[in-house]
């Protein structure tokens, strides 16, 4: 397939960046295959067909999903935003998943295979995948679980500094849980006869799910691979501690990356206990670098941010906490 | 032993959409062949069918296609659905509607569902055609659950939420038969107390043009005389196509429910040639067995039926074998039932005929009237001493028996009797 796109060893073959010639029998089968979508699905799958240029897929899928979509539901998807929910707003089944799938694949002329369809929930996602396999770039990440086990395998981070005990890990963001056991050593004087989890270490518990994020659910640059032993803490801004955690309870902790340009991550973070907030972090952010394997890592950053730039360790064993969070 | 009803009908056929129009085309004896357009062409031999009026499900896009005046299917339920699914649907709210079932009477661990029909070759062979064509992942994801013959229960026991048994039946032209008889058997043995029914056919080219290949079709281009059972001039079957829908329920439950019921279904019996994968028994040795088993197991008399609704789907070989058959049974005992194939009128529906047929046969035990065979010219020979009649009686059998005989060399056969 004579095609300028790199190859995309996350996907299937990535197909035409420069589409065949548009030939009028073409038109033809594409009019049939659309016959019961908008005209501008029509005209944009045309256009698409035609020049190749992947703007004018998102009105094509679109339109696609709106045919299969209950007359009464349509009106949805309108001005749908893109965390618009297949299933449970669209009443789409699997099945008419696959029809959607089955229709969008003749009229774009590419191949989706059935394990990429399985973390699409949202009409986002699904623009937003069809939008990567045009142009020929890796998909995102399906939602990973990882229970400590993986954890502990991938992340600098190791016992007795761990404070993850399950995480679950998709290109969107990251979430985890941590039970205080009580059995953590400094509780013995956190405070005296009265154990309680350090506000720093919740924060430390966020940074290391963001560290998570980085190794497991961010899409790097192609052919790059984010290092382990490169992950830093630089700073954290508008953290808040809401909420006295004790022996017992389990932090429910989540991130969302905010801004990611190498070598600068950073992400928004929270954690409840049941429905309770027991803190947030505005933003929490990370120093990173590419494998040396793959490519050279850039120059270490320049501690500019927050003016906390940290000190290379000669171990990678942790992501040390420098700012303290008012608790 | 419980006793057995059949207390709601529903017809989608080639001779009426409903138990109205069907039962004055069987009195009247209106047949509903016609020379059936996507034949006429000259590489196409023959030339007649008896379709079902006013659905148009020509096209591979279920989404084109147009029903009665009334009937709309979700696109939901119709992607999953072939022409004699829709068929079946039909019929299947009729029959609920006749027999005064609600939702719940319906939809119960008590109430089951047993179905036949040849499935769709018409879309089966779209799917393959377009896996072969565009690749395996390009057929349409109900493509298999639309078309294999399985279709019309899995769509009707999902659509209709059904709780209790549910299978189909592949005997071929005895398959409804087949889901009538172990539909009887589960409300006799207390399994259900409540049991639809169905047999549907597509009816189409596809499901009829194959039988071309063993001369099994007439090649008449006389609409009105090309389906002639027991005619000298027979040459073959006319296929038709429709979905049929009986009701059975228990005697506790029409008493409960306080509906009048056509006829009581009273048993059946079956037997198998062993013979010919397709050709009948020529003595009808097979179809003999089964009569013989029917009448015994429900302690029926030869010279008690009044009326017969045969098989005889006007074939040479077949009619002469039932025929032969019909007289074994009959004859010693010097009974003259009324004899009659409304094939005649309908063309055989296939998996269709058995529920059709015995739907016929409730109608005429409940309404008072015994259909002609007709069409016939000049009887055949072998019908000597049979009571065949080519005109309508106006009178109500009191028990009435129904035959069919499939591929294999499968036969069954249903005694009905007059309710109360």
């Amino acid at each position: 397939m004579p095609d300028a796109v790199p190859p995309n060893p996350g996907s299937a073959k990535p197909f035409l960046a420069t589409p065949k010639p548009f030939a009028p029998e073409d038109e033809a089968s594409l009019r049939e295959a659309l016959k019961r979508c908008s005209p501008s699905a029509f005209e944009s799958a045309v256009q698409y067909r035609k020049t190749g240029n992947p703007e004018h897929v998102p009105a094509v899928v679109i339109g696609i999903i709106e045919r299969f979509v209950e007359p009464d539901l349509r009106i949805k998807l309108k001005d749908a935003d893109d965390d618009l929910r297949l299933i449970e707003d669209l009443g789409i089944d699997s099945l008419t998943m696959m029809e959607i799938v089955i229709l969008v694949e003749d009229v774009l002329q590419m191949s989706i295979n059935n394990d990429e369809l399985r973390n699409l929930r949202t009409v986002g996602d699904v623009k937003m995948f069809i939008d990567c396999k045009i142009r020929g770039l890796a998909l995102p990440k399906p939602t990973k679980f990882l229970p400590i086990e993986q954890i502990a395998a991938v992340m600098p981070i190791q016992p007795p500094f761990l404070f993850l005990n399950e995480a679950s890990v998709s290109s969107s963001g990251a979430n985890g849980k941590y039970k205080i056991s009580g059995q953590e050593l400094f509780l013995q004087g956190h405070f005296k006869n009265n154990p309680v989890m350090p506000a720093s270490i919740m924060l430390e518990a966020l940074g290391q799910l963001a560290v998570l994020y980085l190794l497991e659910g961010a899409t790097p640059e192609p052919g790059k691979v984010i290092s382990s032993s490169m992950i830093y803490f630089t700073g954290c801004e508008g953290v808040r501690a809401h909420r006295v955690c004790r022996p017992g309870d389990i932090l429910t902790l989540s991130i969302k990356p905010k801004r990611m340009k190498m070598p600068l991550a950073t992400f928004e973070g929270a954690i409840r206990v049941g429905q309770e907030k027991a803190a947030i972090a505005e933003e929490i952010t990370l120093t990173f670098g590419y494998a040396e394997a793959v490519v050279p890592p850039p120059a270490p950053p320049a501690a500019e941010v927050n003016g906390t730039a940290p000190t290379k360790p000669t171990t990678p064993s942790a992501t040390p906490l420098r700012a303290a969070a008012s608790a | 032993m419980p006793r057995v009803f059949i207390t709601g009908l529903g017809f989608i056929t080639s001779i009426g959409n409903d138990a109205v129009s069907v039962t004055q085309s069987l009195r009247e004896l209106r047949h509903g062949l016609e020379l059936y357009p996507p034949f006429q062409t000259p590489e196409i031999p023959v030339k007649v069918a008896a379709p079902v009026r006013g659905f148009n499900t020509a096209s591979t896009d279920a989404e084109d296609w147009t029903f009665p005046a009334g009937i709309s299917i979700k696109r939901e339920l119709l992607r999953g659905m072939s022409p004699h699914v829709v068929y079946a649907w039909c019929a299947m709210q009729q029959a609920i509607a006749d027999a005064k079932l609600g939702e719940a009477d319906v939809s119960n661990d008590a109430t089951g569902l047993y179905a036949a029909s040849g499935g769709s070759p018409y879309l089966m062979g779209h799917m393959l055609e377009r896996m072969h064509k565009l690749g395996v992942m390009r057929c349409s994801p109900l493509g298999i659950v639309a078309s294999i013959s399985g279709a019309v229960q899995f769509n009707l026991v999902a659509h209709f939420k059904i709780k209790g048994s549910s299978c189909g039946f592949a005997s071929a032209c005895a398959s409804s038969s087949h889901a009538l008889g172990f539909a009887y058997d589960d409300l006799v043995l207390g399994r259900q107390k409540r049991m639809f029914v169905v047999g549907a056919e597509d009816g189409n080219m596809d499901a009829i043009l194959p039988f071309a290949g063993m001369r099994a079709l007439s090649l008449s281009t006389d609409p009105a005389t090309a389906s002639r059972p027991f005619d000298t001039g027979r040459d073959g079957f006319v296929g038709t196509g429709g979905g049929v829908v009986l009701v059975l329920e228990t005697e506790d439950e029409v008493l409960r429910r306080g509906v009048t019921p056509y006829c009581e279904v009273m048993g059946w019996g079956q037997s198998s040639d062993g013979h010919n994968v397709a050709i009948s028994h020529p003595e009808g040795l097979g179809l003999r067995a089964a009569m013989t088993n029917a009448l015994r197991s429900t302690g029926t008399a030869p010279e008690a039926i009044d009326y017969i609704n045969a098989h005889a789907t006007s074939t040479p070989i077949g009619d002469a074998s039932e025929a032969r058959a019909l007289r074994a049974i009959f004859q010693p005992s010097g009974a003259r039932p009324a004899i009659s194939s409304t094939k005649a009128l309908t063309g055989h529906g296939l998996s269709l005929a058995g529920a059709m047929e015995s739907g016929f046969c409730a109608l005429a035990v409940r309404d008072g009237f015994m259909p002609g065979s007709a069409h016939i010219n000049q009887l055949d020979p072998e019908c000597e001493g049979l009571n065949i009649i080519r005109t309508t009686l106006s009178q109500q059998p009191k028990f009435a028996l129904n035959n069919v005989s499939g591929f294999g060399g499968a036969n069954v056969s249903i005694v009905f009797k007059q309710a109360r």
